[in-house]
């Protein structure tokens, strides 16, 4: 069975958004709301400054706390390590958009169900790439299969220093940075 | 099969009698009723874009109402410890009075859920049997057991005694004490799950707390009483029910050191977000500070904090509480502070900042909060006409007919 991760590599991202479009047009997202997104930050002092690019979508935790508190088994795991939703379970009780740490999920107003990133579903099930990993011009975003040590995203983690989101909060995610400001000695 | 229909009608007559007053509170809450069933179904058909309910802040009114609605139920059990474990007698006899409340209150915790859910259409999937729920792994699953769980255990002793009493009978209390007793650790449960739903979130380090849970309890102690005090003194006042003065000085002695444990708790959450002044500090500040200049809450956080500490004291003082007149403005002043602190001010700093660093500042609709009035109403039909019904059965007034009698109700 297949364990899906993406990594993404900051220091390769242009801010181009081109995958915040790409998701938006292929999962029909609807207006105000994203599945992903692109964090522009820049910090430090004049002449001393860095900027930082940071795409962020759903994490597809192993101990997602939206699976957890999720009262119908609407939000459920996938045997390939995607958190997914069963649409026509969900109530709309909104327990799990106050769970996630990571703000990756939206109410869909128009048909009142919790949604987020499912990593395209609906492509990898034809055997293509998530939309945003499809368009990214960078390759910053690297998607793959982690249980198989010759894919893409084994090697780049085996061979860089990374880091996930928020790990304190005790999610095991599954989305992993490779650190692109390495520490100063 | 008649004399079933016959004591329905004992019922219906007795509700459909009374004075003025009467008629004119039921006509004012059914008034409200209508109002909140519209606004509903504004909701129904618009959809929970009507609310002020956003991705940022995704509980809002309706939950904080649920949220104090809970400690208020909760709190029957106040009453039925030291009525059965002490055998205190003046309040034994108030005790079902108490539960009926309980009944009410669940019943409007139970709307208030459903109309904050989205697609009510799915509810069954929550129903157990019928639908499958998370069980043990979603606190939501386990509120959903506890709260109906409540009101069945409420319902079975309140209509159980009150049935033996309207056939003239004792009630076998060998029958009903094993639920009493079980009543008392079920009431902390379903405010103790109630906690935890909010305190199981990781997401949000105002709730993730280990003092919310026995703060909810303090709380609830004092809230649920408060209003029960103020009923208990309309009954007397309207009915023939005696309910002793040394009842009610026993309730409010209990409620001041319940007020006092939820302060001490207040006082050591804020010791520890303020000394330690970490980066959870932030809806705290939020709450009683404002944070960016965004301050909503701030005005009414504070006169919640003065309006417990002044019935703290009110209660405290054996001269106070055991004057009426200032023991009612303790009990008003209670509710307000309480309803403030343990509503929209538990549930709203939960989600500020938000996850991004986001304030949405949140504030309910009209609609919101017509419909909030409307359940508030329904919730306040039903304890009347218990009340309506239980009352002349406690003093003897009304009876079931039986087969060989004729119907005796006057």
């Amino acid at each position: 069975m297949p364990k899906y991760v993406m990594v993404i590599d900051q220091a390769r991202c242009v801010g181009c958004m081109a995958c915040v479009v790409a998701c938006t047009l292929e999962n029909s997202v609807p207006p105000e709301h994203y599945r992903t997104r692109v964090i522009e930050m820049v910090t430090g002092d004049f002449l001393n400054l860095r900027s930082e690019m940071r795409p962020e979508l759903c994490n597809h935790c192993d101990d997602a706390p939206c699976v957890t508190v999720c009262p119908t088994g609407a939000s459920h795991h996938k045997p390939d390590g995607t958190v997914q939703i069963d649409r026509s379970k969900c109530v709309g009780c909104k327990a799990c958009i106050a769970a996630c740490p990571y703000n990756a999920r939206y109410i869909n107003e128009e048909h009142g169900y919790a949604d987020k990133c499912s990593f395209c579903e609906q492509r990898l099930r034809v055997g293509k790439q998530p939309a945003c990993v499809a368009t990214c011009i960078g390759k910053s975003r690297i998607f793959g299969d982690l249980n198989d040590p010759e894919s893409e995203v084994s090697q780049k983690l085996r061979d860089n220093s990374y880091r996930v989101l928020k790990e304190a909060a005790g999610t095991s995610p599954n989305i992993y940075y490779i650190n692109q400001f390495p520490k100063r000695m | 099969m008649k004399i079933l229909a016959t004591n329905f009608l004992v019922l219906l007559k007795e509700i459909g009698r009374g004075n003025r007053y009467y008629f004119a509170w039921v006509a004012l809450l059914a008034l409200l009723i209508c109002a909140g069933a519209a606004a509903y179904m504004q909701q129904l058909s618009e959809g929970m874009i009507v609310t002020a309910i956003r991705d940022q802040v995704s509980w809002g009114f309706y939950i904080s109402n649920f949220t104090f609605l809970v400690g208020v139920a909760a709190a029957a059990v106040l009453l039925v410890v030291p009525a059965y474990i002490y055998n205190f007698k003046p309040i034994k006899e108030i005790v079902l009075f108490g539960e009926l409340m309980a009944i009410a209150a669940i019943t409007m915790c139970i709307m208030f859920v459903v109309i904050d859910m989205g697609r009510i259409d799915r509810l069954w999937h929550v129903l157990p049997f019928i639908g499958r729920m998370n069980f043990p792994s979603s606190l939501l699953a386990w509120d959903i057991i506890v709260l109906n769980g409540y009101l069945f255990i409420n319902l079975t002793i309140s209509f159980y005694a009150l049935y033996k009493m309207a056939n003239s009978k004792e009630y076998n209390l060998n029958i009903i004490k094993p639920l009493i007793i079980l009543s008392i650790p079920w009431a902390v449960s379903i405010h103790t799950v109630t906690a935890f739903l909010y305190n199981g979130l990781s997401a949000r380090p105002f709730w993730n707390a280990s003092i919310l849970a026995p703060r909810f309890l303090a709380s609830a102690f004092c809230s649920g009483p408060a209003l029960m005090l103020i009923v208990f003194q309309i009954i007397r006042k309207v009915s023939k029910i005696e309910i002793e003065n040394r009842a009610i000085f026993k309730i409010a002695e209990l409620m001041a050191y319940a007020m006092g444990i939820n302060l001490f708790l207040l006082a050591a959450e804020f010791f520890k977000e303020f000394y330690s002044d970490s980066v959870h500090l932030a809806p705290m500040e939020y709450l009683y500070f404002g944070l960016h200049g965004k301050d909503n809450l701030v005005p009414w956080m504070w006169s919640a904090m003065a309006f417990n500490i002044t019935a703290f004291f009110i209660f405290l003082r054996p001269q106070t509480r055991e004057n009426l007149f200032t023991l009612n403005i303790g009990c008003v002043l209670i509710i307000i502070g309480i309803y403030i602190e343990k509503g929209m001010g538990l549930v709203i700093p939960g989600f500020i900042p938000g996850t991004l660093g986001e304030i949405y500042q949140y504030s309910p609709t009209v609609i919101e909060k017509i419909i909030t009035v409307g359940v508030w109403a329904t919730g306040a039909l039903i304890y009347t006409f218990l009340l309506k019904l239980a009352i002349p059965v406690t003093t003897g007034e009304l009876r079931f007919a039986r087969k060989e009698e004729p119907l005796r109700a006057s």
